[in-house]
């Protein structure tokens, strides 16, 4: 990330909840159309995003099984900006508080996410050129 | 003078604290800074024309610049033509832009 | 660079965290050397108040012993340097305005909200 400006953004929503998911990978995929790095620090519940056994469903009420319903998963959403972040060949870090991890038991999380705590937060924003919270209420 | 940008996701409709996140904006406002507003989720509700919020009507009547997120207002169904006059179309850049140029970008 | 903390809201998951989580991250990016300052503002400012242990919760045979300690939280904050605000509106909203606040917890008018914005690099409101 040494030529791109990088933003950090902390973030608490679980997946499946509040419209601030969408609103906060939205705003990860425009720094991604900006070529700006992007670096996550998922706090509380947002560590749900990625975990990796996360499962497409049908849904008998819409008529349309597994494969048909095609059901989003933010791991998925991950992922993908992962490889839009690699295409630009632009960073995109993902760091999950540890405590908040186990004590949800959300342990297994897919490749490219690791694990920290806000000592990382902290650095992450230091080291950014800008970060913005979005909290969960 | 600093510039600033909230992003206003909570609406007077339902979210009293609006009342009081209005009324900072104004006062960063009033002190001569540069303050946008994006509306985003259910904030983006006061902005449509005929919606009545006195509060957020302030916003508009003080000169603040507001925009409303297109994905937000699609999912309304709400057209730009739809929107009370001084309120713009924007979209998550307008955050990026903000963010990389410094401005200080919060999360209502 | 210097972060302004912005605690809106209270209590939300105080009895199983065993702290406010805001706090708690704000004490902890203290000690990884952050510059920070608290403003605790809507029901945030009832920990500006507060003076006992959180209730232990019982659930069937389970019971809490390490209920949160949220007047430690704010004085550890306050020993730590970390300057820590409550919004004198919103204290007296709540019929809060007569009570002493923690020790070292400074009172701040509404209208002076804006000048803490000023004197923060950034604004982190939870």
């Amino acid at each position: 990330m040494s030529d791109t400006k990088t933003l950090t953004f902390a973030f608490m929503e679980p997946p499946f909840e509040s419209e601030r998911t969408v609103t906060f990978f939205r705003l990860l995929d425009a720094a991604l159309d900006r070529g700006a790095g992007v670096r996550v620090f998922a706090y509380e519940g947002a560590v749900a995003l990625a975990f990796a056994r996360q499962q497409p469903h049908g849904n008998a009420v819409h008529h349309r099984d597994s494969e048909e319903e095609d059901h989003p998963l933010t791991k998925d959403w991950i992922a993908a900006l992962q490889e839009k972040a690699r295409s630009k060949g632009i960073g995109f870090e993902w760091i999950n508080c540890g405590l908040c991890v186990d004590e949800r038991g959300v342990n297994d999380v897919i490749e490219g996410c690791g694990r920290g705590g806000p000592p990382d937060l902290w650095r992450y924003a230091s080291e950014a050129h800008n970060t913005l919270t979005i909290g969960t209420r | 003078m600093s510039h600033y940008l909230f992003i206003q996701s909570q609406d007077p409709f339902t979210e009293t604290r609006t009342h009081h996140q209005f009324d900072l904006i104004g006062q960063l406002y009033d002190a001569g800074h540069k303050v946008a507003v994006l509306l985003v989720q259910n904030g983006v509700t006061p902005a449509r024309r005929g919606a009545k919020s006195d509060l957020f009507d302030d916003l508009l009547r003080w000169g603040v610049t507001v925009r409303a997120d297109q994905f937000a207002l699609a999912q309304r169904e709400i057209d730009h033509a739809d929107l009370k006059d001084q309120v713009g179309v924007a979209d998550m850049d307008l955050v990026i832009d903000a963010m990389l140029a410094g401005h200080k970008v919060i999360w209502h | 660079m210097k972060v302004l903390q912005v605690i809106d809201q209270a209590y939300r998951t105080t009895t199983e965290e065993q702290d406010d989580t805001i706090l708690w991250l704000t004490q902890s990016m203290r000690g990884a050397g952050g510059d920070l300052m608290v403003l605790l503002s809507g029901h945030g400012v009832h920990y500006a108040i507060s003076r006992e242990r959180q209730p232990a919760l019982t659930l069937g045979t389970w019971r809490q012993t390490q209920p949160a300690e949220l007047p430690r939280d704010i004085a550890n904050l306050v020993e730590s340097g970390v300057p820590v605000y409550a919004i004198q509106g919103d204290l007296e909203e709540r019929g809060l305005g007569g009570l002493a606040l923690q020790n070292g917890v400074r009172p701040v008018a509404r209208r002076a909200v804006a000048d803490l914005y000023e004197q923060a690099d950034q604004v982190w409101h939870w």
